[in-house]
C-alpha cells in the first residue's frame, strides 16, 4: 500500500514538473546549447581575469570525463542534469568574498535552474526507470563535486578558492558544450 | 554469544572493526560513525563468538551508503494569515554537519493537505521551501504533512509529523487586490494585464522576482523588485519587457495595489518563462513574379527583436499558396522552408495566385498567425504579346501604305479643282488704268463720255452723230471686255444685251 501511495506521489510530482515545461524534449539539445553559451558568457562576465596570486593555489580536481562519453542520448541528459544541479548548488551560497557581479551571477543561476527543471521533466517523461543502471557515473560526479565543495570549505570560501572553482566550472561547461554539439 | 562486525571499504586493504559493534549481544548494531565515505562501496561481515569459539564469517553485505540511504522528514513552520497558510520547510539533515544529502537544494517538497473532518479529500501539491497555500476555505482547520523527494533518483523521503492549523477570515480589503493577472507577450514584448473592482482611487506597483530565488531556502520576500516604468501607475497594464534580459531563466510577476489610506494588497503571482510565454507574431510577405517562378520574400516577425526569436526559436516558415479563381475548389498547397526566400514553380500561366505565410517553431511547438494574403498574376504565354505586337505593327504599316498615296491624290485633285473653278487671276497691267467706272454700269452715260472734237462737215442732225458715237462705243467696249468681275472669255452675250438696250433707247 505504501508503495502504491508512493507511486501516486511520484506521478503527481511528474505532473507538476511536466506542466512547467511544454518543450518538446527531442529538441532539448538546441535549447541547452543556447543556455550553455549564455552560461559561459555570464561566468566570464561575473568576475575579472584569473588573479595571478591564485595560481599557486590551483588544484587539479580531475573531472571524470568518461561520464560524458555518450552511449545513449538519455544517459547524457541525466549526466548533464546532475552536473547542472551541482554547479547550481555550489554557486548558491557564501559568495561574499568572491565579490562577483551580482546581476551576472543571478542570471547565471537562473539559467541553470530553468535548464534543470526542463531536463528533469523531459527525463522523467521519457524513461522514469532509467537511472538505476548508470549510477556509477553519477557517483563519480558526486565525488568530483564533493572535492570542490570541501576545497571551498577548507579555504573558507576566500577569493582564490572561488576563482579556482569558477575556472573549474568553466572547463566543465565547455566539456558539456562539446558533447551537446555532437548530439 | 556476541557478534563482531567488520567492514571493508573499497580503497582499503583490510577489514576494519566497526567501533561500538564488537561484542554486541543484540542482533543489530548502529555503525554510522564508521561510515564516512558515502559514495564508496562498503562490505560488511559478521560472525558470532562464544568465549573461544568463533563462527565462520557471514556472507558479505555489499552496499553503497548513498544508494541505500533514505531521505528523512523535513521540518515545517506554519503561519496562518488572511485566510492563507504560509509554510516554511527546512530540509532533512538541516543542522547536521555531515550530510548524506549535501545538495539540499535538489529536494522537491511534496505537501499533502486535508480538511480536519470526516471523509476529507487528500490533496497533494508541490511546494517551495517558502510558499503559501491560498486555495483554502476560511475559518477551517486543515492538517498537512510534507515529504522531501528527489524525483530523478526516484527517492521519496519520510513524511514530517502531521501539523494542523486553522485558517483565518479572508482579508477585508479583498476588493483592493488586482485580479485576473495575466501576461500577453508578442514578439518578445511582454505586457502584464489585470483587473480591479475597487471603486476608489488605487495605484499599482508591478514587481518581479528572479525565478531561482524560490528554490533557495532563504527568505525571498525582500528580493521582489519594482518593474521600471510601472511604479505608482493607475493604468491596469504594464510593459515589463525591460526586465526580460535573457531568455534563459524565468520570472515571477505580481501587482501590488495601493489605496489612498496606505492600504496595500498583493495579487497572485504569474510565472513567465520568456520563450514559452511569448507568442510569435505573423511575418511580413512580399511576392514577385518572374517567368515561371513565384518569388516569396518573407520578413521575419518581430523587427528588431527578430534576432532573439530567430536564434532561440529556430524559426521555420509555412507557406500556403493557391489559385484564386471564381470557383473555390482550388486546393491549397503548402510548403515549409527554413530561409526567408522561397520560390514556387510549376505555375499555370495567366492565373492569379495568392500566398500567405506563417512562422513556426518546431522546438517550442509554437506557430504565429498567418501573414496577410498577397496575390499576383502569372504572366500569359510569352508568344501572345509578340503576336499582338506584330499584328499591330503590320496594321500600322498597311494603313500608312494606303493612307499616304490617298492623301497625296486628294491633295492633287483639290489643287486642280481650285485652279479651274476658282482661278486666282490678275488683270494685265496695261488696262489697269480704266478704273472701275467703265464697267460699273452697262448703260451709256452721255454726259460723261469724252466727246471727240470733230469738225462739222455738213449740217448733220445730232442723231447721226449719236449713231456714230454709239458704234464707236460698241467696239471700244468689245475690246475691253475683261473687267474684274468676270473671268469668262465668252462675254458677248452680256454686251449684246446692252447693245440692244442702247438701240432701244435711241429709237
Amino acid at each position: 500500500i505504501m508503495n502504491a501511495f508512493g507511486l501516486i506521489q511520484i506521478g503527481l510530482i511528474l505532473f507538476s514538473t511536466t506542466t512547467i515545461s511544454s518543450l518538446q524534449c527531442n529538441h532539448l539539445p538546441l535549447q541547452q546549447r543556447k543556455v550553455i553559451e549564455n552560461s559561459l558568457q555570464l561566468l566570464d562576465k561575473m568576475g575579472k581575469k584569473f588573479p595571478q596570486q591564485c595560481q599557486r593555489e590551483k588544484m587539479s580536481f580531475r573531472f571524470p570525463e568518461q561520464v560524458l562519453k555518450p552511449r545513449q542520448k538519455e544517459t547524457v541528459k541525466v549526466v548533464i542534469e546532475e552536473i547542472f544541479q551541482h554547479i547550481f548548488y555550489i554557486f548558491s551560497k557564501n559568495l561574499t568574498l568572491a565579490a562577483w557581479d551580482g546581476t551576472a551571477l543571478e542570471q547565471f543561476q537562473n539559467g541553470l535552474y530553468q535548464q534543470i527543471e526542463q531536463l528533469e521533466a523531459c527525463v522523467l517523461k521519457k524513461q522514469p526507470h532509467y537511472f538505476r543502471s548508470k549510477e556509477v557515473n553519477r557517483l563519480k560526479l558526486k565525488k568530483y563535486f564533493q572535492k570542490i565543495d570541501f576545497f571551498l570549505k577548507d579555504k573558507q570560501h576566500n577569493l582564490c578558492s572561488w576563482e579556482i572553482s569558477r575556472a573549474e566550472m568553466r572547463r566543465c561547461l565547455q566539456l558539456i558544450d562539446k558533447v551537446i554539439r555532437k548530439l | 554469544l556476541s557478534y563482531r562486525f567488520e567492514d571493508f571499504e573499497t580503497n582499503e586493504t583490510e577489514w576494519k572493526e566497526l567501533p561500538g559493534c564488537q561484542n554486541v549481544t543484540r542482533t543489530e548494531c548502529d555503525f554510522s560513525s564508521a561510515i564516512t565515505e558515502y559514495y564508496d562501496t562498503h562490505h560488511v561481515r559478521i560472525r558470532a563468538e562464544r568465549r573461544e569459539e568463533v563462527s565462520p564469517w557471514s556472507s558479505i553485505f555489499e552496499m553503497i551508503p548513498y544508494f541505500i540511504a533514505q531521505i528523512g522528514p523535513p521540518g515545517i513552520e506554519l503561519q496562518s494569515i488572511n485566510g492563507v497558510i504560509k509554510i516554511t520547510v527546512s530540509p532533512p539533515e538541516a543542522n547536521q554537519v555531515r550530510k548524506m544529502w549535501i545538495d539540499h537544494l535538489r529536494f522537491k517538497y511534496n505537501l499533502v493537505i486535508w480538511e480536519n473532518s470526516s471523509n476529507a479529500e487528500f490533496r497533494s501539491r508541490s511546494v517551495f521551501p517558502t510558499d503559501k497555500i491560498d486555495d483554502l476555505a476560511p475559518d477551517t482547520t486543515y492538517c498537512l504533512k510534507v515529504q522531501a523527494t528527489l524525483p530523478l533518483e526516484l527517492q521519496e523521503g519520510l513524511f514530517s509529523p502531521i501539523r494542523c492549523i486553522k485558517t483565518t477570515r479572508k482579508a477585508v480589503n479583498n476588493l483592493l487586490c488586482a485580479t485576473n493577472v495575466s501576461v500577453l507577450a508578442l514578439n518578445m514584448k511582454f505586457h502584464l494585464h489585470w483587473n480591479n473592482q475597487y471603486k476608489q482611487y488605487v495605484s499599482y506597483n508591478v514587481q518581479y522576482l528572479i525565478g531561482y530565488l524560490k528554490k533557495l531556502h532563504d527568505d525571498y520576500s525582500g528580493k521582489w523588485l519594482n518593474v521600471p516604468g510601472c511604479e505608482n501607475i493607475t493604468d491596469t497594464q504594464c510593459n515589463f519587457s525591460s526586465i526580460i534580459t535573457t531568455t534563459s531563466g524565468f520570472y515571477y510577476l505580481r501587482v501590488q495595489a495601493m489605496s489612498e489610506y496606505n492600504k496595500s494588497c498583493l495579487s497572485n503571482e504569474v510565472k513567465v518563462d520568456p520563450l514559452i510565454t511569448n507568442e510569435i507574431g505573423p511575418p511580413g510577405i512580399k511576392v514577385d513574379i518572374s517567368d515561371v517562378l513565384l518569388h516569396i520574400q518573407i520578413s521575419p516577425p518581430g523587427g528588431s527583436e527578430s534576432e532573439v526569436m530567430r536564434d532561440h526559436y529556430d524559426l521555420s516558415y509555412r507557406v500556403l499558396y493557391w489559385k484564386n479563381s471564381s470557383n473555390n475548389e482550388e486546393e491549397i498547397k503548402m510548403k515549409e522552408i527554413k530561409q526567408t526566400i522561397g520560390t514556387v514553380s510549376d505555375l499555370t500561366p495567366s492565373t492569379l495566385y495568392c500566398v500567405k505565410v506563417q512562422a513556426f517553431s518546431e522546438v517550442y511547438n509554437k506557430s504565429s498567425c498567418y501573414s496577410r494574403e498577397e496575390c499576383i498574376k502569372t504572366p500569359g504565354d510569352k508568344i501572345l504579346p509578340l503576336i499582338i505586337l506584330a499584328t499591330f505593327v503590320t496594321a500600322l504599316i498597311a494603313v500608312l501604305l494606303v493612307a499616304i498615296p490617298l492623301g497625296f491624290a486628294l491633295y492633287q485633285a483639290y489643287s486642280k479643282i481650285k485652279y479651274v473653278f476658282f482661278p486666282s487671276c490678275q488683270p494685265p497691267s496695261n488696262i489697269e488704268g480704266f478704273g472701275g467706272q467703265l464697267f460699273s454700269s452697262p448703260y451709256l452715260s452721255t454726259t460723261e463720255e469724252p466727246i471727240e472734237n470733230c469738225s462739222i462737215i455738213g449740217t448733220v442732225t445730232t442723231e447721226v452723230v449719236h449713231q456714230i458715237d454709239f458704234k464707236d462705243y460698241k467696239y471700244s467696249k468689245q475690246s475691253s471686255r475683261d473687267s474684274g468681275n468676270y473671268s469668262n472669255d465668252d462675254d458677248t452675250s452680256g454686251s449684246k444685251a446692252s447693245e440692244e438696250m442702247l438701240v432701244k433707247e435711241i429709237v
